[in-house]
């Protein structure tokens, strides 16, 4: 009874801690066209942390394009402002959503006939997840 | 002429949104209360000289004839901007299946007339369709329509070399007589547009 017991616990246990997915999740990655003659995009994506430590993207390039900065739009008493953002934290467990509106990617000087686009995520100096899309997205 | 600060019209907005919040569960009812706030009583747009698009020079009389949507903006904004005027050309479109009279121009006010050139405007405006149009000019020119309607924009340092604008997000419903007449306050939903403008212009 008591190895049964045991056993039970374990497993309750091992279901407990069972990730529910890779420990860093980025889904719904839409990144869109530079507009005519414009040298710069926005890039937006869900991003899951399925871990158990904090996750802090701290930078994020790709080779289509010049520079990638995390940016914020703020709307506040009827003023739309965008500032840049130091790093994107996702807390374990938690998702955090890169919208229209809200925070997103600033993807600058891109390369002609941009195709495919490949996402680099780095923390400090690791590198946690690269990414490939398509860009186009709708507006 | 009668001055209605842009700040105390959202605020209405607001007040008018908390009181109508039956209207986001199905905003296509042609009952449900407006979601733009109209003016108690129009008002003329101040004299300005601006640059349109294609270089030409334009005063409040580019708008006498037709309904237009004021959205000011600039072109090196990756998020709002394109959303917006994105949000806006669908809604006119939709709105001109059903009844060409219910679609107003759109037309983009360039806050940031050192990198708006028109021809960068031209080409910019002419991904969200043939009917958008836009202007800009200098800063003090800019502000000859800007302050009077009470729209702010300012000039922010981002990084070393590069800089945003911050703007009012409100679009600006004007009259075929070039009057100030309604204005939408963020965030825009086409659905907003498409369910207020047949009502507003008398068209549905």
């Amino acid at each position: 009874m008591l190895r049964f017991t045991l056993a039970a616990t374990l497993l309750l246990v091992a279901a407990c801690q069972a990730p529910s997915g890779p420990p860093l999740e980025i889904v719904e990655v839409e990144v869109t066209l530079p507009r005519p003659g414009m040298g710069m995009s926005a890039g937006y994506f869900r991003i899951t942390n399925n871990g158990s430590a904090p996750v802090s993207i701290t930078h994020i390039d790709s080779p289509q394009y010049g520079a990638v900065e995390l940016h914020e739009t703020q709307v506040v008493d009827g003023v739309a402002r965008m500032r840049p953002l130091e790093s994107l934290e996702v807390a374990p467990g938690q998702t955090v959503t890169l919208e229209r509106g809200g925070k997103h990617l600033m993807l600058m000087r891109p390369v002609d006939d941009i195709d495919t686009v490949t996402l680099n995520f780095y923390s400090g100096e690791a590198l946690l997840l690269s990414i490939d899309t398509r860009a186009g997205g709708a507006d | 002429m009668k001055r209605i600060p842009l700040l105390l019209i959202l605020a209405g907005a607001l007040f008018a949104g908390a009181c109508s919040e039956r209207s986001s569960i199905d905003s296509t009812r042609s009952s449900d209360p407006l979601t733009a706030t109209l003016l108690p009583a129009p008002q003329a747009l101040p004299d300005f000289a601006l640059v349109d698009e294609h270089g030409a020079e334009q005063d409040a009389s580019m708008f006498e004839g037709e309904w237009h949507l004021l959205f000011f903006g600039f072109a090196n904004c990756p998020d709002i901007c394109p959303t917006t005027l994105a949000t806006l050309a669908s809604a006119t479109r939709t709105l001109r299946e059903s009844n060409p009279a219910s679609a107003p121009r759109i037309v983009l006010v360039s806050v940031d007339p050192d990198r708006d050139t028109p021809d960068v405007l031209r080409e910019y405006v002419s991904y969200f369709g043939t009917d958008t149009r836009a202007l800009s000019g200098s800063e003090a020119a800019l502000r000859e329509l800007t302050a009077p309607l009470g729209v702010y924009f300012n000039r922010v340092p981002i990084g070393e070399d590069n800089y945003t604008v911050d703007h009012s997000s409100a679009v600006l419903l004007i009259n075929p007589n070039g009057e100030f007449h309604a204005l939408f306050s963020g965030p825009h939903k086409a659905e907003n547009f498409i369910h207020d403008l047949p009502l507003i212009l008398g068209t549905s």
